[in-house]
């Protein structure tokens, strides 16, 4: 037991194992963490909103958080309710049955709210584009900060949308 | 299933539909029958214990106004039977009262048609929200697809939810928008204290029209659509769509292609199965437990990235085979990764199974009746996890599946441990499929040209999930019709009968350990 406990405490962690594994993908985090310091202080709070998509980009927005990325690390936190967001990620098309929804859940973000299109289908309806069961691309409904193409974007892809997104606002402060 | 075929022809005058070209792995045979035998020809089908695989409508089929194709599974029979009735009114007969499973199916042609179904246990609309006009039927050929002008942010109805009431019943409405990173639905739970009641499901929210998008376009140009029915399944429903192309022009796809694409659909298991293996660690709150997984899952990705350009394999399974080859290193690259994965991954689940509290979670968590199998046509590891031995892969095989060795591991539990313990093993036995077929892949094109012109077949596929069931009809090159059935449209509605008596706290889990797609439920 108590050797145990001297293993535990003096011995090889096991988080230690964990070294990062891709060096550009730690650049670009690190770049944003300096922007998301200089812009919000401490952390950019996402909520990420599925308003039609086919699930691969919330695989992949899901993957940012995952161990391999850890987005966390770099100020980046997924919040659990629009309430606590600055940012929502908004994947996929706005069909019909979640256009009240997906205005309902940007109403409850503290404004000014913004929003980021992930994927194709969110830029602007992607192949959904002029069928019955939806509106378009979230432009259709929301004022779209940025849009990151891609069917579905990759993880790396996401964090230059952010990036681009910091220094948009960077940009804004700046002139306004 | 040919006997039961026979009688059918004798007693009912069933006449066998002239099928293009006869399915040369999966066979299906076609008969046609008249309205008014249809009551009795499901209580004679009940009684010999087949299973409602699909059911779906389509206009203008064989000189009916609208056709409804009912289509039936017997276990251990490689054969199946597409029961097709023509009716001239929009009206027939409801059949839940023989197959359960018909209930949704039911309400999906209703919303998707306009046919009444009389005597139907349920006529709410289904993939049709309260936004959509009274009245507005997509699937009809007389609507030509366009935006519909409508206000979504004037809601005037509400959906009926079934009634629940009693001392200390609450309600408690979860979704569409959930508080993790995942797709929209609505799950409306009973509870009494902790302990879940009565839980409805209300989804579709990412209905997106796929069905009637798909219509007018080309098998190439279909492609994009079949994708994105899940993105999670992309290379299994595009293979479907594909071997229907295939089988109405009647090309043999060459050995290369099926060797790559059977790698894209192993490889497709395995990332699937993994993040739903991390997930459930997730949702019993041990996040070191899922780290492996997740890691694995992300290297499995790349795998896919580096072998097609797509992390999602997407955009590389045509009809004819493959738009494009890939090269024999890029093969070698993932024989070289697959070399420790087994072990690897046995080592991240023998550290799940040695946490204690972990199994105390999983153990006689969401239990499934094995009963339920049958009557909701359940398929995949959900099933495979309550001792029913099925898997399309073995059933019904296509491609190369019948040289490989495909094992199954059923379990009895029909618990949450056993769906762990299901998708971890067919984890392992889909990689060592990966490295038998990179042993025999050899050399020799990839595609092969085809002409597709008229007619329609079905073909089935073993998506991570179960069974998809596809059916395209093309006239003119063009499709005129096509329905895809994905295993989750059939194993959501069990979610219902696993939750009950649980916690409310409990629910992520369970519904994590059945990792069914929204969005190729909502089509």
């Amino acid at each position: 037991m108590i050797s145990e406990v001297f293993k535990n405490v003096f011995g090889k962690k096991k988080t230690s194992a964990v070294k990062p594994q891709d060096l550009s993908f730690q650049k670009l985090g690190l770049q944003l963490k300096e922007d998301i310091d200089g812009v919000f202080g401490r952390s950019l709070a996402v909520r990420e909103l599925d308003s039609g998509s086919d699930n691969a980009a919330e695989i992949e927005v899901n993957n940012l958080a995952a161990p391999y990325y850890d987005a966390e690390r770099f100020g980046i936190t997924f919040v659990a309710s629009p309430r606590h967001a600055d940012v929502i990620l908004i994947t996929g098309a706005i069909t019909l049955n979640m256009a009240a929804a997906v205005k309902k859940t940007f109403d409850a973000m503290p404004q000014p709210g913004l929003v980021v299109a992930v994927g194709d289908d969110a830029c602007d309806g992607g192949i959904l584009k002029g069928t019955y069961a939806v509106l378009g691309g979230a432009d259709r409904m929301l004022h779209v900060d940025v849009k990151i193409p891609g069917n579905p974007p990759s993880p790396e892809e996401i964090m230059v949308g952010l990036v681009t997104l910091m220094a948009q606002i960077k940009m804004k402060t700046r002139t306004g | 299933m040919q006997t039961i075929i026979e009688e059918l022809e004798g007693r009912f005058k069933a006449t066998p539909l002239a099928i293009s070209v006869p399915g040369k792995n999966q066979k299906a045979v076609y008969l046609k029958t008249g309205e008014k035998s249809v009551p009795e020809i499901m209580l004679l089908l009940e009684g010999k214990g087949v299973i409602l695989a699909d059911l779906f409508a389509a206009e203008n089929f064989d000189g009916d106004k609208f056709s409804l194709f009912y289509i039936f599974e017997k276990r251990d029979d490689p054969v199946m039977m597409v029961l097709v009735v023509g009716i001239d009114e929009a009206k027939a007969a409801s059949v839940a009262a023989h197959f359960p499973g018909a209930c949704y199916y039911e309400r999906e042609v209703a919303d998707g048609f306009g046919i009444e179904f009389t005597r139907a246990f349920d006529k709410r609309r289904l993939f049709l929200h309260e936004v959509y006009p009274e009245g507005f039927h997509p699937l009809l050929k007389s609507f030509e697809n366009k935006p519909l002008d409508i206000d979504y942010s004037k809601l005037v109805k509400e959906y009926p939810f079934r009634k629940c009431s009693g001392e200390g019943i609450y309600q408690i409405p979860v979704g569409p928008v959930h508080a993790g990173v995942i797709e929209p639905g609505h799950f409306r739970f009973h509870a009494i204290g902790e302990t879940i009641f009565n839980l409805e499901i209300r989804h579709f929210y990412t209905h997106r029209g796929l069905e009637k998008l798909a219509e007018g376009k080309t098998p190439l140009e279909c492609c994009a659509v079949a994708e994105s029915v899940s993105g999670d399944e992309s290379a299994a429903n595009v293979t479907a769509l594909t071997m229907a192309v295939e089988e109405i022009c009647g090309i043999k796809v060459p050995l290369r292609a099926w060797c790559i694409r059977t790698i894209l659909l192993e490889l497709e298991r395995v990332y699937s199965h993994l993040g739903d293996l991390a997930g459930m660690a997730i949702d019993v709150a041990f996040p070191l437990g899922a780290a492996a997984f997740f890691n694995m899952r992300e290297e499995t990705l790349r795998q896919n990235g580096a072998l097609t350009g797509s992390r999602f394999s997407k955009g590389i399974i045509v009809p004819g085979g493959l738009n494009r080859d890939i090269a024999q290193s890029k093969l070698g690259g993932l024989q070289a990764y697959t070399n420790d994965f087994v072990a690897r991954l046995e080592k991240a689940v023998a550290d799940i199974k040695a946490s204690g509290w972990v199994i105390d979670r999983f153990e006689t968590t969401g239990t499934i009746d094995k009963a339920l199998a049958a009557p909701l046509n359940l398929s995949g590891p959900v099933a495979r996890a309550s001792g029913v031995q099925v898997d399309t892969r073995i059933d019904h095989p296509y491609g190369i599946y019948e040289k490989l060795r495909v094992e199954e591991y059923p379990r009895e539990g029909g618990d949450v441990l056993a769906r762990f313990l299901v998708k971890a093993d067919e984890i392992k036995n889909s990689i060592r499929l990966i490295q038998d077929v990179l042993d025999q892949t050899g050399g020799g094109p990839v595609f092969e040209k085809y002409e597709a012109i008229e007619g329609y077949a079905m073909s089935m596929v073993e998506a991570a999930r179960g069974q998809n069931l596809h059916w395209l009809w093309l006239k003119n090159g063009r499709v005129e019709r096509y329905k895809v059935r994905t295993a989750s449209f059939c194993n959501w509605p069990v979610i219902e009968h696993a939750v009950v008596g649980n916690i409310v706290a409990d629910f992520p889990v369970i519904n994590k350990s059945l990792n069914l797609s929204y969005a190729g439920n909502d089509l």
